[in-house]
């Protein structure tokens, strides 16, 4: 073979070796999950909270027969709003946005939806008085190599006093726990996951109205409202969902997104039984007592954001990000002070519960610019009944098991079974709803 | 040190590296295939349908390599070599522009064989390297920030390449070669690279992955004028 031949095969050989694979292989190479699905069936979704409407949103995208049983009058699950009580919607449930590197980041930027990152600065009631700096730094429990014990007891270890038991109780409420129940270890080990980032951000109008209109909308006619589960037969070929009114549904997948405490209490029966391991991390979790009162002031009188009432761990200033002319104020009351308010039987008991502490905060100035208040409390709602799911004591791996589906029929979603750091939160439950998705589809693949 | 700098700096190295006998610098178009990765994108896509435009594939790009020969056997040489890659993905949906700039810096041995005896102007190269990543998400034109840092991912790991090409005279010790090559990243530990693409970590992927390439491209040489030096079969 001579010198222009030579080059006229190599040349020939190495285009159409390199590039004709590579043609190939990019065509094999597909841009997006299940481009070729065929799934046929049904699913039916068992909670419209953000997982079970972002599955069904994602159903809704690649065209699957899907159906949502939600057992209140109203989606959004711990999400809601409350219209007329102020000149802008107050989010009753989750309203901030924690941090920018999640999904739902993507989603607000794609739709030019108006955010304003929280900055406010935090203050403390720390021995009887207001104080932007403590003597110690309280927040200890994002180190590495915790003790497995709780919130609590470890501040005790490293030396917190009394003086320090109600802020480590607000910072165990972010978690939605008390800080004698929470474990330092096993929420430090569910933060090594988190990616979203510490920043928190507010919308102009509301998270829910956001969910609403952008996730919601959408497919509102696949929503059954008031239609409480009774009990799951997937014993068949065909799962059977039988409601409280003794109509059954039937379907080929089902995916359950009610929050932890519901599947704690067993409030619906399987056929067969959920295997003892299922059943047992479920047990693990902990979901305490959460409770949201939004405080109606003529004149703004208070913080930006409290840390350290014995009342209420936190109180945050509503308005931030919001246009409005109106003072409010947010009590964000968890575990055991959530528990105690809930005890006291009335919203107005609640209401006065709250007064008396910010009098006793800002100088009697909370009772007189007082001008009304609503109690959202979370423990009370009957397919709720409480806050979140936090990590226990002994939690292990049943976050995983927990999420885990059963028998390629049932799969789990919801905030508490999301297994990537990002429990707790609207995008984490938002991840666990279109996770759920590519675990049936791919069960589904022949 | 950013990638520019670091590329100069080891630039300026190789260039008073006296004992060189033949200097390469090859450009070539690049092709990528991580199963990890496109797992990330693809979920990526599957679960944002509010994007209409989906983010592709990081697949093509272009690699540029420098290489210098130290040693010179009858016909194995040893040398090292510095190359780059540049890998792009972008999707313009509306107010959301998204990208991924993906750079690879490998440093490594190079073994060149050839046989002129046998395969006139015909030459094939290993090149064992370690190699680094660095990966960036661009929002909107803008580097993605959140918490006051950069969107990134970087890796480090050990590549395989095996090269062939082909001798064209151009001048007195020049010379061009179209060449083709293969190469083999069987580990690059990258751990946040799910963080950037999809936001989430762990939820699809492992911290490291494997990664394939080929690549097509055009070689200069230039060697040193020495009478001790063999021909390459083609003067």
């Amino acid at each position: 073979m001579d010198r222009r031949e030579f080059i006229k095969h190599s040349t020939f050989f190495s285009i159409g070796g390199l590039l004709i694979p590579s043609a190939l292989l990019s065509s094999c190479r597909k841009e997006t999950l299940f481009e070729d699905i065929n799934f046929g069936g049904n699913v039916i979704i068992i909670g419209a909270g953000a997982a079970g409407l972002y599955a069904g949103y994602i159903l809704k995208s690649k065209g699957i027969d899907f159906k949502i049983i939600e057992a209140s009058n109203n989606i959004g699950g711990r999400m809601g709003k409350l219209a007329g009580f102020a000149d802008y919607t107050i989010d009753t449930g989750a309203q901030w946005l924690h941090g920018k590197n999640n999904i739902l980041f993507d989603l607000i930027k794609s739709k030019n939806v108006k955010t304003t990152l929280d900055e406010s600065e935090l203050s403390y009631w720390f021995n009887n008085q207001i104080v932007t700096s403590l003597p110690k730094d309280p927040f200890i429990f994002e180190e590495e190599n915790l003790p497995d014990v709780s919130f609590k007891d470890y501040a005790d270890q490293k030396g917190f006093g009394n003086e320090y038991d109600n802020i480590v109780e607000a910072i165990a409420g972010d978690q939605g726990a008390s800080a004698s129940l929470l474990s330092a270890y096993w929420n430090s080990k569910d933060e090594e996951n988190w990616v979203s980032g510490d920043e928190d951000y507010k919308f102009q109008k509301s998270y829910f109205e956001v969910i609403e209109e952008h996730i919601a909308q959408p497919i509102l006619n696949k929503i059954v409202l008031n239609t409480p589960v009774q009990s799951i037969d997937y014993s068949s070929d065909k799962i059977i969902v039988r409601d409280v009114n003794n109509v059954s549904h039937l379907a080929d997948k089902v995916i359950i997104t009610i929050p932890i405490s519901i599947l704690k209490l067993n409030e619906i029966s399987f056929n067969p039984s959920l295997p003892p391991e299922k059943t047992e991390a479920f047990a693990k979790f902990g979901m305490g007592p959460g409770m949201k009162v939004f405080l109606k002031f003529s004149s703004k009188f208070y913080a930006d954001a409290l840390y350290g009432g014995s009342i209420c761990g936190a109180y945050v200033n509503d308005t931030l990000g919001k246009l409005t002319s109106d003072n409010v104020l947010l009590a964000f009351v968890m575990g055991d002070q959530a528990a105690y308010l809930h005890s006291l039987g009335s919203d107005t008991a609640i209401t006065n519960a709250l007064l008396q502490e910010l009098d006793l905060i800002y100088s009697g100035q909370a009772t007189t610019s007082f001008i009304a208040s609503r109690v959202f409390d979370y423990t009370s709602k009957p397919f709720i009944k409480g806050a979140y799911g936090f990590s226990t004591i002994n939690m292990g791996n049943a976050r995983e098991i927990a999420a885990l589906p059963v028998d390629k029929k049932l799969y789990f979603a919801g905030e508490a079974m999301n297994t990537n750091g990002h429990h707790q939160t609207v995008h984490g439950a938002v991840e666990s709803g279109y996770n759920a998705v590519i675990k049936f589809l791919n069960d589904s693949k022949k | 040190m950013s990638l520019k700098r670091l590329y100069g700096l080891s630039l300026l190295i190789l260039s008073i590296s006296a004992p060189a006998q033949e200097l390469k610098l090859d450009l070539s178009y690049k092709y990528i295939y991580s199963n990890q990765w496109d797992k990330i994108i693809q979920t990526y896509n599957f679960s944002r349908p509010f994007l209409t435009k989906m983010q592709p594939l990081l697949m093509s790009g272009l690699n540029t390599s420098l290489s210098y020969i130290f040693k010179n056997e009858k016909h194995f040489k040893h040398g090292i070599n510095l190359s780059y890659s540049y890998f792009r993905s972008s999707a313009e949906n509306e107010n959301f522009n998204n990208s991924l700039n993906l750079h690879f810096i490998n440093l490594g041995y190079l073994l060149h064989y050839e046989n002129p005896d046998k395969w006139k102007g015909v030459y094939s190269e290993l090149i064992v390297s370690a190699t680094s990543s660095g990966l960036f998400r661009n929002l909107n034109g803008e580097p993605f920030e959140y918490d006051e840092t950069k969107s990134k991912a970087f890796g480090i790991g050990g590549d395989i390449h095996l090269k062939c090409g082909y001798y064209l005279k151009l001048k007195n010790n020049s010379y061009l070669s179209p060449f083709l090559s293969i190469g083999y990243t069987p580990y690059l530990y990258s751990p946040n690279t799910e963080a950037v693409i999809n936001q989430t970590k762990g939820l699809i992927s492992k911290n490291w992955t494997g990664i394939l390439t080929t690549q097509i491209g055009l070689t200069f040489h230039i060697e040193k004028q020495t009478n001790d030096l063999p021909n390459k079969g083609i003067r």
